[in-house]
């Protein structure tokens, strides 16, 4: 075990009969660091989190939390935790503030001066019946009470889904301040530009599988854009040609497709002599990110 | 009332609560006020009599009578009717328990917070329990009023003693429903389950005194232990009331075992 890990995963396996589970995880969660949790949907992300949480007990290998083992200690590791699940659900007979009043009992004492000001920055209105919010609001709902306590490690599942833009935004101030204040955060996603927007190091999880483990940055310069440029007439291909980071180019009278790796600021400037009227960036989805970096690895090891 | 599972989720039942409060309350009412009406028609003794023997065990139960005070609340009430009605809230709450916040999906967030899981069940159970309790007292105090404003003879507290016997039965079915819908993760599997044993064991009781075949088996029937000893005349058969709590013991360590091993159904 690492030192200073806070999630530690030793073969963490889990089977469902035919189902695809979770196959050997080992990965390391360091104290302080926002991890981003990448993958499909259905590739087990969900079930990591539930594993840690102890909801279900693994078919082989283990888990540690804090260095506590996540089935012998559970509770011990839950009051440090706060936990936002990926599918939230929540109690339609109460109003926001009363739902969050009982689960700040369940924790014992806590600041609840601290919850309503959460719940003012994401623009809450606690006082009206869970019944009559949008997904949106509920899914509030959940990050105030996680987060209302100040937990060591945060455990979100898919934390902005269903949120707008602009509460996205203060979402990611708040995980930048938990950061700040030495806090954990682990957070599963399957959008590729959230993750790298907030996380220090990213997980990816395919088919229950962790097959890459990589700080931002890395991933970052080999993930592959699409990228389509409209020129006022036709340019000339082998203008483009051999550019670094340039891949699959195809050029069409005054239109280039190509994909970009890395830097693109060859490729600008090389596009910068003509007249450019558009240029349109895809991101790429994870399959494809997957499939670049696999691709680049066999090409260092030949 | 949020400051802790039990309280909430006495607190989640208020409302039908109060609602079946007054409607059992009017049940109890009308049924005794229709007493003394009944009591100066021997003719209805006769009807008793003459009915198959089948028949009135099945709807009567061991009621030789339907003119005294302990024939008729026996026929009308506690034979039929006043079981029904444990078993009907206790299933209803036991298999909500665990399994009702496992399909609405907020088990999840409940688990996640630093409580052993033996304690979320312990406390469902315990406001159970309150609940069934709860629901005796209405069946007892709405009979009680409404048989001392007509003057009926009957001891308060033999009522007491009949109406405990059926929380106990409602303890046992609720508490089974409780450990069903742990260990299938399905509400409906347990109500249906839970109901369907309650519905043979009220007919195994009722025909295993007329029935040949069944005689041996009456005592597998927790109706037996419920009526058996016809508590409204005789009060509480202390080996009866054993059977129903031990078996409502054994049941709830079967729920604590399952709910603490078993992986929640996400």
């Amino acid at each position: 075990m690492i030192s200073g890990s806070v999630i530690h995963t030793e073969n963490l396996t889990k089977s469902y009969g035919k189902h695809r589970g979770l196959v050997d995880l080992n990965f390391d969660v360091r104290s302080g660091e926002v991890f981003g949790y990448l993958g499909p949907n259905g590739s087990g992300k969900s079930t990591t989190i539930r594993l840690l949480l102890d909801f279900i007990r693994p078919t082989r290998g283990r888990a540690e939390l804090f260095g506590l083992d996540a089935c012998t200690n559970s509770v011990d590791i839950r009051r440090r935790v706060g936990y936002l699940p990926g599918e939230l659900e929540t109690y339609a007979n109460l109003t926001g503030r009363e739902m969050l009043t009982y689960f700040a009992s369940l924790r014992g004492r806590i600041d609840w001066n601290y919850a309503e000001v959460l719940a003012e920055r994401l623009n809450l209105d606690l006082s009206r019946s869970i019944k009559t919010l949008s997904k949106g609001n509920k899914q509030k709902i959940g990050l105030v009470q996680a987060f209302m306590h100040k937990p060591e490690l945060l455990l979100l599942d898919e934390p902005t889904s269903g949120l707008d833009p602009l509460v996205q935004q203060e979402f990611y101030l708040m995980v930048r301040e938990a950061k700040a204040e030495g806090r954990t955060i682990f957070l599963s996603s399957h959008v590729l530009t959230e993750v790298e927007r907030i996380a220090d190091r990213i997980g990816f999880l395919r088919e229950g599988k962790l097959i890459l483990e990589e700080a931002v940055a890395t991933i970052k310069d080999k993930a592959l854009r699409q990228l389509e440029m409209h020129f006022d007439s036709s340019v000339p291909a082998e203008f483009f040609n051999g550019l670094p980071g340039v891949r699959d180019l195809r050029v069409e009278n005054n239109i280039v497709y190509c994909s970009i790796e890395g830097s693109m600021d060859a490729l600008i400037k090389a596009a910068a002599q003509f007249e450019v009227v558009n240029i349109t960036s895809h991101e790429p989805d994870l399959e494809e990110i997957f499939l670049a970096y696999y691709s680049s690895v066999d090409d260092n090891a030949e | 009332m949020l400051s802790n599972i039990f309280l909430k989720t006495l607190r989640d039942q208020r409302n039908s609560f109060m609602l079946w409060s007054i409607g059992i309350s009017a049940l109890m009412v009308f049924t005794i006020l229709f007493y003394p009406s009944v009591a100066d028609s021997s003719e209805l003794d006769d009807i008793l009599n003459n009915m198959p023997e089948a028949f009135a065990k099945l709807f009567a139960g061991e009621v030789s009578d339907f003119t005294s005070p302990e024939g008729y609340l026996n026929s009308q009430l506690f034979v039929l009717l006043m079981p029904l009605l444990f078993l009907f809230f206790s299933i209803s709450y036991g298999s909500g328990a665990i399994a009702g916040e496992e399909e609405r999906g907020t088990l999840d967030l409940l688990l996640s917070y630093p409580l052993k899981r033996s304690r979320v069940l312990l406390e469902k159970f315990a406001a159970m329990v309150v609940i069934i309790l709860a629901f005796g007292f209405v069946f007892w105090f709405s009979i009680a009023v409404s048989a001392v404003s007509i003057g009926m003879h009957i001891s308060l507290w033999r009522v007491a003693e009949a109406t405990l016997s059926g929380v106990c039965l409602g303890l046992v079915f609720g508490t089974l429903a409780l450990t069903l819908g742990c260990s299938s993760h399905n509400r409906g599997f347990s109500i249906g389950a839970t109901s369907a044993l309650g519905v043979a064991a009220y007919f195994l009781n009722a025909l295993a005194p007329v029935v040949n075949a069944l005689e041996p088996l009456q005592k597998l029937s927790l109706f037996y232990y419920y009526i058996g000893a016809d508590p409204l005349s005789n009060g509480l058969d202390p080996v009866h009331v054993l059977v129903l709590l031990g078996l409502t013991v054994i049941l709830l360590a079967v729920a604590l075992l399952t709910f603490n091993r078993h992986d929640l159904v996400a």
